[in-house]
């Protein structure tokens, strides 16, 4: 039986300063699978990720990378992984190719192979045609990828990847998951931290939800998304008009109901959805449902038959902060991104 | 595993194109297709046997980046050299008829001001040139090339003793142009050539202690000005106060009591011995070794017992920083 990529138990790391970045974390990644950490800032994710790629010890429990223990064989680990800070790192003094050079050398790249691996890897990010610029003329989006291909020099089977997509624009972005897809096709147990809803589902097999250092939820991006029910379909009805005729009828005492009160009556008696999935929004309803697309049009069939106004309509997979609600309870504390680890973590307790 | 080739998708193939010469890998490509025990197993065993530098080969690595870095960089060879020259050219020509007269008269048995002068500014050179170790530490700690470098399995000693001799060799070859520029303005190297690689070995042997000094200052503030405006605040007094520009006997006496204490004497002292092949050093009466090394035994003991003690505190403040304990 081959070792896990990842085996932690019970890891714990407290800085001096007293603060408990990550507070018991079990977790065990299989080889070859893609999986994510989707956390707010200073939920622990980097001090989590640094600690499996032996930047830090754990001041508690244990971390098995490979099979090699991460204090006691971190060399071990360390020739068995790459790692990909969040902060994008490449030397800008050097080319792309010596920037290559230079990792293939640090973890010991056969001296006959190194030409051959450098060109795949300048393919592979498509930096072949400035493979002999200095990285400090590069874009952000250039020097995250010369960052990533350093990161694989040595075909680790484990890469570590800590907000690889961070700052970058949306296509630079989407080249990069279409790099880490191909690499986690060809075998690879890619380990990724985001705070990304969209990125965990479009990469991860599996997703743990990380929380003020411990994880809230594991499952598989279709599983956590149904904690939240699915995608939240928008509906705008009437005008302002009808809203305020409505609440004008109801003010008089006049029984009938309202546009939107008239609207969630229709949608229940159309019988698409469960009841406690529709709600009243301030200026339509609102409902959650696993099949948003198709029922949609449903939905709206059956409110025009109803001589409803609809006036807008608006599809949305559920957010990070839908997943977190749905989660923990509580409203996902929007830090900004250069908060530091306390900010977030002072806020939940359980 | 990685990509051995970035089109292939498929890991059967990929595992067994011909041009992959090695065979592990092949193994490890297929690792997920495959069923995981035998194929994963070979992937961490593989990775392994592929990334099993000797203590050299790591050293070198290093040494290469550093020199490298140097020469894509012309500015700071030059940069750290302009401020050295402007002192030996102004020093000599605006002061060269005055400090003359202070070394035994220029037409006397003294040497000229120029050949006095010159292995000063050869450590001046050593100075300067140690400033910038430190900043090329918190450049790569501010970048996060430091990191990276601690996540590789580069033994660590080996990334910094590599660091620090592309240093070094960047001192030897500036002291170098220093010596060739004080020979065409007129200075008298006593002992040619040899002498010339022996005044190297002083500046590069001074220079250790204000490069361990330069590094702990940037592990300690990983702050760029901080580390320059420190390490540019110690040099000027450090240089004045010291046998540096003028013999000491005609200093005041307060410096003359500074500059016993001043590790700038005895580098000074020591290459000045070695250019004018005499016994200069002031601030020890040694007579033991008769000539020249009456001044260089005790420089250089004096200049190695202090690069070992700040040595060891910049390894200890290194060690501490690359340490993966949680701080």
């Amino acid at each position: 039986m081959s070792p896990a990529a990842i085996d932690a138990r019970d890891v714990e790391v407290t800085y001096s300063d007293g603060t408990e970045a990550v507070r018991g974390i079990d977790l065990e990644v299989p080889d070859g699978e893609f999986f994510g950490f989707l956390g707010p800032n200073g939920a622990g994710k980097t001090t989590m990720i640094k600690t499996m790629a032996t930047l830090l010890k754990p001041t508690g429990g244990s971390v098995t990378v490979n099979g090699f223990d991460v204090v006691s064989a971190a060399r071990k680990v360390r020739e068995s992984i790459g790692y990909m800070a969040q902060e994008t790192t490449v030397d800008e003094e050097l080319t792309a190719r010596e920037n290559l050079r230079f990792a293939c050398e640090s973890y010991g790249v056969p001296k006959a192979d190194r030409a051959d691996r450098i060109k795949e890897l300048l393919d592979l990010v498509d930096l072949a045609d400035v493979a002999d610029k200095r990285a400090d003329d590069f874009s952000g989006g250039m020097k995250k990828r010369l960052d990533a291909a350093t990161a694989l020099v040595h075909r680790p089977p484990l890469v570590f990847l800590d907000e690889p997509t961070t700052g970058l624009d949306p296509k630079a972005r989407n080249r990069l998951w279409d790099y880490f897809g191909r690499i986690n096709d060809q075998g690879t147990t890619i380990f990724l931290t985001t705070q990304y809803l969209e990125e965990a589902d479009q990469l991860c097999d599996r997703i743990s939800v990380i929380l003020d250092g411990e994880i809230v939820e594991t499952g598989s991006p279709a599983e956590l998304k149904r904690e939240v029910g699915g995608e939240i379909l928008d509906v705008e009805i009437g005008g302002d008009a009808a809203l305020a005729e409505g609440d004008a009828a109801r003010a008089e005492g006049d029984d009938g109901p309202g546009a939107r009160e008239r609207a969630v009556e229709v949608a229940r008696e159309a019988g698409l959805f469960d009841d406690a999935s529709i709600q009243i929004t301030d200026d339509g309803i609102s409902v959650t449902t696993p099949n948003a697309q198709t029922q949609g049009t449903d939905l709206l069939v059956a409110l025009r038959d109803a001589g409803v106004t609809v006036t807008g309509f608006n599809v949305h997979a559920p957010t990070l902060d839908d997943v977190f609600l749905a989660i923990t309870g509580e409203e996902l504390e929007h830090a900004d991104v250069e908060a530091p680890e306390q900010a977030a973590l002072a806020g939940g307790e359980d | 595993m990685a990509p051995s080739s970035a089109d292939d998708d498929t890991p059967a193939a990929t595992a067994t194109a011909p041009t992959d010469a090695d065979p592990g890998t092949a193994i490890a490509d297929g690792g997920r297709a495959a069923s995981e025990g035998a194929a994963a197993t070979a992937a961490s065993g593989e990775a392994v046997a592929r990334s099993s530098n000797s203590f050299l080969g790591d050293f070198w690595i290093n040494f290469k980046r550093w020199n490298l870095k140097a020469v894509r960089n012309p500015f700071v060879l030059v940069v750290s050299l302009v401020q050295p020259i402007i002192f030996l050219v102004l020093f000599t020509q605006v002061f060269g008829n005055l400090a003359g007269g202070a070394l035994g008269g220029p037409a006397g048995a003294g040497p000229s001001y120029e050949t006095f002068l010159v292995p000063a500014i050869a450590v001046q050179v050593s100075l300067a040139a140690a400033v910038t170790s430190g900043i090329g530490l918190v450049n790569d700690i501010e970048n996060g090339m430091f990191e990276k470098v601690l996540v590789s399995p580069m033994r660590r000693t080996a990334v910094f003793l590599g660091k620090t001799c592309a240093e070094l060799l960047r001192i030897a070859v500036q002291i170098g142009i220093i010596l060739v520029l004080g020979v065409l303005l007129g200075a008298n190297l006593a002992t040619g050539v040899p002498g010339a690689l022996g005044i190297m070995a002083v500046g590069v042997l001074f220079s250790l202690w204000f490069i361990a000094l330069s590094n702990t200052l940037a592990v300690l503030t990983r702050d760029q000005e901080s580390t320059i405006i420190v390490a540019n605040l110690l040099q000027f007094p450090l240089l004045f106060l010291s046998s540096a520009f003028l013999p000491l006997d005609v200093l005041p006496e307060w410096i003359q009591t500074f500059a016993t204490f001043n590790p700038v004497t005895y580098g000074v002292d020591a290459a000045r011995g070695i250019m004018l092949n005499a016994d200069v050093m002031t601030v020890l009466d040694v007579t033991t070794f008769g000539g020249v090394w009456d001044t260089l035994v005790p420089g250089l003991a004096v200049l190695l017992a202090l690069d070992l003690v700040l040595g060891a505190v910049a390894v200890f403040m290194l060690r501490r920083a690359s340490s993966s304990a949680v701080q």
